[in-house]
């Protein structure tokens, strides 16, 4: 290591532990500190709306997802399209209890975060059977294998009256120690809590990488038979990477069905699996950064494409409707221009504006 | 003397202020979320330009006096996601009272608007939008009770033994909601058999269900759904030549559907294959005259909609509900109490017997209660003859959605 801990130049190691930090300076530490404090504090100080905090907690959830599908498609190398059916399990996960035992029963007000933890194992289970057709199918063939079981949930939630034929089967508002969240600080309670769960999820996603059982993800996206080679084995790796990936994505529909307070089919349909995928392509395939970068700008068009149309729908003739063509032209649009210019995703910016500013103070 | 004088003036002068303050003109605010893109927009679409007129002209013509009402009216592509993000962001500005769209999102927001305990019409006609819920007021009759009028016409007209009814509908609540009140009407007594129930998926080709009921003996089709299915269903029939060219032909099949089936958007997708369908709302149509139809075209002119807002029915529909939100308003501020969420609450529920309300674009009056949350129970049929949809007789109220209540 070098003298001083905050420089990093001359910075080199005597042992793997210490090349296996997660920071590698103490500069790096306060920086990751000071920002995760500046998370934690800005809602304290800037009062924002029920409707913005809305859209944070969404962004937030969405990139537990893509934390998940990043494992599965980017670390891993296996197509996933039914990825919001992942989503789905979790979220009805928690409809199930509310069916069963009610929605304000003490188990889904008082018990939700080892709800959470318990609709990421459900996810995590359906994760496993899904990824079983890995073992012998990969890319387009197992695209349509994950795309088969996004229908098939589909149908399944549309269909049967347990699940209220996919209309909103709601979910009871959740004490915390200071009593029942009521509704003006529902959002507020939900993004301390969330981005609690995102920061937890991220560590855990980048300390794997560093073991085995991550650095296999990669060997065998990279090439499985190579990897069968070296010791591997390629099958278990396929099916933990989609358990992995279920995991998280059961997380997050946890989160949604309580952020919501209800869960409905149409959060979950096949495009929203596109949207998330879209998300992990934009932000950067196999990076864990590109999991919060890809969710953070998809949303932020979104919602800058929503009011496009909303102003263009007063002005373009209604017969055409053109307006609505809008937003799935430029979604469309920026998918396109990210795999033609830059298919390493948002992620590959930061990576040259960290480049940039390795360069002080002479670090090499 | 200079003292009593000088508090005089200033006692004079701070009545000038009162009276200021009591003149000064008030601005309420409303929010409506609704499909303006995205699916169904074809409905949203001229339902958002309704609600957006009307309010103009309420405002323009002083009907609130110099009070005025401002409307934001938002987009949500059908989304319950961002119906939800709507709804709060006007929960943030202090709306008095909400206009919802979709089924899914009123059920969805349904929790929201009790805590709230803000009054909304959505434009959704579900029956089960009251289930558990205070503070829903249905513009209309639900879609219930528009198949069970619908399946009471035919069991009035219907001509030998029992009419054999199948029902076609959207395969999701909005669709499905209504088919167990209709088969609890006939269990009431209701003279129809239900043959099936089919729900439909995005077909292109219905020949084999056609001739499956046709098999069955089914002489007519009830819908409850969109007009699409509806127009594609019905061009099959006629390529098939299934379709009854008046009420009950024997041997032949008559059409017949809900609010959202119908309208100058079937006649356009279905053209001709269209003719004889029948087909209920309580709102008035332009093909109809009469001074419904006049005022609604003379506020599209005034608001220069193109010749197919002004013709929709959901034009209409959205004039209906600005025009009981403004109502409310008129009312609750006629009695000098501070206009607020409750006390337009307390307004609709007052809305009924001879405080009922008439809105020009309807077939009835609305009538809401704490025990009545359907606006307008008179139901019209009409029927397109020659193109168009033409009144058949006067409107109606259905009489075993009593008794199954």
């Amino acid at each position: 290591m070098s003298a001083n801990s905050w420089l990093a130049t001359g910075n080199f190691f005597t042992t793997y532990k210490q090349e296996q930090r997660t920071f590698l300076t103490s500069l790096d530490r306060a920086f990751f500190t000071f920002f995760l404090v500046l998370l934690f504090g800005w809602p304290l100080v800037f009062e924002l709306s029920n409707k913005y905090m809305l859209v944070v907690d969404n962004v937030l959830i969405a990139i537990v997802a893509v934390m998940g599908l990043n494992l599965v498609t980017g670390f891993a190398g296996l197509i996933s399209i039914g990825h919001a059916a992942f989503v789905g399990i979790g979220a009805y996960t928690i409809a199930s209890f509310c069916r069963t035992i009610g929605d304000s029963h003490i188990i889904i007000t008082h018990f939700w975060p080892a709800l959470i933890v318990f609709s990421g194992l459900v996810g995590a289970i359906f994760g496993a059977i899904v990824g079983l057709p890995a073992l012998r199918l990969k890319h387009l063939y197992l695209a349509i294998a994950t795309l088969s079981f996004q229908m098939i949930f589909e149908w399944t939630i549309q269909f049967m009256t347990f699940f209220n034929q996919g209309q909103t089967i709601y979910v009871g508002r959740v004490f915390w120690f200071t009593g029942k969240v009521g509704r003006k600080d529902h959002y507020l309670f939900w993004y301390f809590i969330i981005l609690t769960i995102v920061i937890l999820l991220g560590f855990g996603i980048r300390n794997l990488l560093k073991t085995r059982y991550g650095r296999c993800l990669m060997a065998v996206r990279d090439n499985d038979r190579a990897a069968d080679a070296m010791g591997m084995n390629p099958g278990l790796t396929k099916v933990y990477a989609f358990a992995l990936a279920g995991f998280f994505a059961g997380v997050a529909g946890a989160l949604h069905a309580y952020v919501y307070r209800g869960v409905g089919f149409e959060s979950f349909t096949l495009h929203e699996s596109v949207g998330y995928l879209a998300m992990a392509i934009v932000g950067g395939l196999g990076t864990l950064n590109g999991s919060f970068w890809g969710p953070v700008a998809i949303k932020f068009l979104d919602l800058q494409v929503e009011t496009l149309a909303e102003t263009a729908a007063q002005y373009l003739p209604s017969s055409m409707n053109l307006a609505t063509a809008l937003k799935p032209f430029t979604f469309g649009l920026v998918i396109v221009l990210f795999l033609m210019f830059e298919p390493r995703g948002i992620a590959n910016w930061w990576r040259i504006i960290k480049s940039y500013t390795k360069l002080w103070p002479f670090r090499y | 003397m200079m003292f009593l004088a000088s508090c005089g003036q200033q006692e004079k002068q701070e009545e000038k202020e009162t009276k200021a303050a009591a003149i000064e003109a008030k601005t309420y605010k409303l929010g409506m979320s609704l499909a303006i893109t995205g699916p169904t927009s074809d409905a949203g679409n001229p339902y958002a330009k309704g609600v957006e007129d009307y309010f103009k002209y309420v405002n323009e013509e002083k009907l609130l006096g110099i009070d005025t009402i401002d409307c934001t009216i938002r987009d949500d592509q059908y989304k319950t996601d961002v119906t939800k993000r709507n709804f709060e962001d006007y929960i943030g500005q202090g709306i008095i009272f909400y206009l919802n769209y979709s089924t899914g999102s009123t059920l969805g927001l349904k929790k929201d608007f009790d805590e709230e305990k803000i009054a909304t019409i959505p434009a959704s006609y579900h029956a089960g939008n009251l289930v558990d819920s205070n503070y829903i007021f249905l513009p209309i009759a639900s879609y219930s009770e528009q198949l069970i009028i619908l399946a009471e016409y035919v069991a009035n007209n219907h001509k030998g033994g029992k009419a054999k009814v199948a029902l076609f509908v959207h395969p999701s609540a909005f669709g499905r909601g209504p088919v167990s009140d209709v088969e609890k009407a006939i269990a009431a007594g209701l003279n129809i058999e239900l043959v099936e129930v089919v729900e439909h998926g995005k077909d292109l080709d219905n020949t084999a269900m056609l001739k499956r009921l046709m098999s069955k003996g089914v002489q007519y089709v009830i819908s409850q759904t969109i007009q699409s299915p509806v127009a594609t269903m019905l061009k099959d029939s006629q390529r098939l030549g299934l379709t009854a060219s008046s009420f009950g032909e024997a041997g032949k099949i008559t059409f017949m559907g809900a609010h959202y089936t119908g309208g100058n958007d079937l006649i356009a997708l279905a053209g001709d294959a269209a003719e004889n369908y029948f087909w209920t709302t309580a709102f008035t149509i332009t093909s109809v005259p009469g001074p419904a139809t006049q005022a609604q075209l003379a506020l599209a002119k005034r608001y220069s909609r193109d010749d197919k807002t002004a013709n929709s029915h959901n034009y209409a529909a959205g004039i209906m509900v600005a025009e009981v939100a403004a109502e409310v308003i008129r009312r609750a501020k006629a009695k000098g109490v501070e206009i607020n969420k409750e006390a337009l609450y307390t307004e609709m529920n007052a809305m009924n017997g001879y405080n009922s309300y008439h809105p020009l674009t309807c077939t009835g009056p609305v009538t809401y209660s704490k025990t009545d949350r359907a606006g307008v129970d008179m139901l019209q049929i009409y029927s397109v003859q020659n193109g168009v949809f033409k009144k058949v007789g006067e409107p109606i109220q259905s009489e075993y959605i009593k008794k199954i209540k």
